[in-house]
C-alpha cells in the first residue's frame, strides 16, 4: 500500500514531517485536582489527577517520596468498530505502566512523601497515537494540579513507510506493520524519558527516526507551555490581579 | 466519597427544609443543562451532557445483526454504562462495576421496556430490516466522565440527545434470497434514516433528604438521602419506568405524591431538552 504518494502527501493529506492538528483544554473534570483534554487529530483523551493526598492503601505507602499511579481505560466507542473488552486487560495494563513510568520520571516525588498521586487517562476517540497523546494529556493534568515537576514530558510517535520516516502516525499507519517509535522527551532537560520501538529498522535510520519524534515532542512542548500560559493568564484574570 | 462535617450535613439539611440549597436552588429546580450532539465522529449518534458538575456522553452504535427468533419483526437494543475513573477515583480498577451495572439495568429498565419490546421508547420494528433475517442491533454506550450527582438523570438525557441524532444508513435488500438463506445486503454511504424520538422519555429522579425530596441532587446531597426514586416519563406524561433506590422505606402516598411531583417537573425537563437538542443541533450543522 502507497502511504506517501508521489507527490509526497501522506493519506490524510499531511507532509511526511507534519503533525496532526492539536488541541488541548485544561480543566475538563471539575472535580479532580487538575484535569486535562487532549487531542491529536482524532485521537482524543482525557486526563485527571487526583492527589498528591493520603495513601489510601497503606501496605503501598513510600516513606520518602510519594506513590504515583495510573490507569488508562479505553471508551466502548473510542474505536471505529465497537468492542466490550474486559478491564485490565494486558494492552492498558501495558500502556498504564508506560504512562506511570514516564511521568514518575519527572514529578519531583522526593518533595510528597507519604502521600499518593493519582492519574486517570481515558481515551474517548483512538486514531493511533494514544499513548502519546495519553502522556500529553496527562503531563497538562498534573501541571493543573500544581504537582512538582522537573520539566513538562511530552511525548510524540513516528513512524517509517516508504523508505520515508513520518511523524505522528494515525491508526492506518500505524497498523501498516512499519516500525512505530515512540518517544518521550522532557525537554528542557533535552533527555528521553520514554522509547519504544516495534519492528526492525537500520540503526542509522531509526537514529533519523527518533530525531524527527524528538523534533515532534519539542513542537508540543511548545504548544502545551502556551497552553498553560494562556491558562496563568485566564486564572489570574480572573483574580482580578 | 464525599466527607462531610456534622456542620456541612446540617447545612445541608436545614437549606432543604427551608427550599433553598446550597447552591441557592430550589428544591425542585435542575442546574444548567447544556447540550452538544455529534462528540464522537465514529458514531452514528453521540451527546454530551452537561448539568451541572455531572458530565456524561452517550453514543449509539449501529450494527447489522440477526434479530431474535422469539421477536422475528424487532431489532435489539442494548444499554451500557461505564464509570471512567476520571470522574471519581472510586471506580478505579473494578470499583466502577457495581454502579455501571446497577445504572445500565435501571436505563434498560426505563428506555426499553419488558422483554418482549412493549412499552419501549424506541420502535423496535423500526429497526428490522428483513423480517426475521435482518436487523439493526443499537449499542447504546454511556460514559460517565465527571460525576457530581444525578447521573441516571444525565444518562437518561444523554441517551434521548444521541438518539436524535442518530442516522442510520438505509439498506437495500437484494432480493432472490431463498429460504434460510442471508439475503445481501447494500448499505447506503449517503442516504440515512432519522429515529422518531418523540417516545423517548426523560428520567426524573426526585431524592429525599429529611422530610422533603429534591431533583438533581449533587453528590452532597445524595450522601445525605435517605432514599430515592427514579421516575421516567414520557412526553405524553405517561410512566415508562420506576425504580427505587436506597435503603429507607418510603410510605406508599409519598411515593404517588413523589410521582405526580416528578410528572409535572418531567414537562419542564422534556422541553428544555428538545429546545437545547435542537440548539446543538443547528450548532453542528453550522460547523
Amino acid at each position: 500500500m502507497e502511504f506517501v504518494n508521489p507527490e509526497g502527501l501522506r493519506l490524510d493529506g499531511r507532509r511526511p514531517m507534519e503533525m496532526r492538528q492539536l488541541r488541548a483544554e485544561i480543566g475538563a473534570v471539575a472535580k479532580a485536582d487538575g484535569s486535562a483534554v487532549f487531542e491529536m487529530g482524532n485521537t482524543k483523551v482525557i486526563a485527571a489527577v487526583y492527589g498528591p493526598r493520603e495513601v489510601q492503601n497503606r501496605s503501598q505507602q513510600i516513606n520518602d517520596q510519594a506513590l504515583v499511579r495510573c490507569e488508562y481505560s479505553m471508551a466502548n466507542f473510542s474505536t471505529g468498530d465497537r468492542r466490550r473488552k474486559p478491564k485490565g486487560d494486558r494492552r492498558s495494563t501495558e500502556i498504564s505502566l508506560v504512562i506511570r513510568q514516564t511521568m514518575e520520571a519527572c514529578i519531583l516525588t522526593h518533595l510528597m512523601p507519604r502521600s499518593q498521586i493519582d492519574i486517570y487517562v481515558q481515551v474517548l476517540q483512538a486514531d493511533g497515537g494514544t499513548r502519546s497523546a495519553c502522556i500529553n494529556a496527562a503531563t497538562l493534568a498534573l501541571a493543573d494540579a500544581g504537582i512538582p515537576m522537573r520539566d513538562l514530558v511530552t511525548s510524540c510517535s513516528a513512524g517509517y513507510l516508504n523508505s520515508t520516516p513520518l511523524l505522528d502516525l494515525n491508526y492506518v499507519e500505524d497498523s501498516a506493520g512499519g516500525p512505530d517509535v515512540t518517544v518521550g522527551i522532557l525537554p528542557k532537560l533535552d533527555k528521553v524519558t520514554l522509547l519504544q520501538m516495534d519492528a526492525k529498522l537500520p540503526i542509522d535510520i531509526f537514529e533519523n527516526v527518533m530525531q524527527l519524534a524528538a523534533e515532534g515532542c519539542k513542537a508540543i512542548a511548545n504548544y502545551i507551555r502556551e497552553v498553560l500560559l494562556e491558562n496563568t493568564k485566564q486564572l489570574e484574570y480572573r483574580r482580578g490581579l | 466519597m464525599v466527607g462531610l462535617s456534622l456542620g456541612e450535613k446540617h447545612f445541608i439539611q436545614g437549606g432543604i427544609d427551608q427550599n433553598i440549597r446550597s447552591d441557592g436552588r430550589k428544591r425542585d429546580t435542575y442546574r444548567p443543562i447544556s447540550v452538544e450532539t455529534g462528540v464522537i465522529p465514529q458514531a452514528n449518534g453521540s451527546a454530551r451532557i452537561r448539568i451541572g458538575a455531572t458530565e456524561v456522553i452517550a453514543s449509539v452504535k449501529a450494527e447489522l445483526g440477526r434479530p431474535d427468533a422469539l421477536q422475528p419483526d424487532q431489532g435489539k437494543v442494548a444499554i451500557f454504562v461505564d464509570c471512567s475513573p476520571v470522574a471519581e477515583p472510586m471506580f478505579e480498577g473494578r470499583g466502577g462495576e457495581e454502579l455501571s451495572t446497577e445504572l445500565s439495568v435501571v436505563l434498560q429498565h426505563c428506555l426499553l421496556g419488558g422483554k418482549s419490546g412493549a412499552g419501549a421508547g424506541i420502535d423496535l420494528s423500526s429497526l428490522i430490516v428483513a423480517e426475521g433475517k435482518i436487523c439493526w442491533d443499537l449499542y447504546i454506550d454511556g460514559l460517565v466522565i465527571s460525576s457530581d450527582g444525578n447521573l441516571l438523570d444525565a444518562l437518561g438525557a444523554a441517551i434521548k440527545a444521541a438518539l436524535s441524532n442518530t442516522g442510520i444508513p438505509r439498506v437495500q435488500v437484494a432480493a432472490g434470497a431463498l429460504g434460510d438463506e442471508q439475503p445481501e445486503v447494500d448499505i447506503s454511504d449517503e442516504e440515512f434514516l432519522q429515529f422518531d424520538t418523540s417516545g423517548v422519555p426523560v428520567i426524573v429522579t426526585l431524592t429525599k433528604v429529611g422530610r422533603h425530596y429534591i431533583v438533581d441532587a449533587t453528590s452532597e446531597e445524595e450522601s445525605q438521602m435517605s432514599s430515592a426514586v427514579s421516575v421516567s416519563i414520557n412526553r405524553k406524561g405517561h410512566i415508562c419506568g420506576l425504580s427505587k433506590r436506597g435503603s429507607a422505606g418510603l410510605d406508599p402516598s409519598v411515593i404517588s405524591d413523589m410521582i405526580s411531583v416528578a410528572r409535572h417537573i418531567s414537562e419542564q425537563l422534556i422541553n428544555k431538552l428538545d429546545s437545547e437538542i435542537s440548539a446543538a443541533e443547528a450548532g453542528e450543522d453550522e460547523m
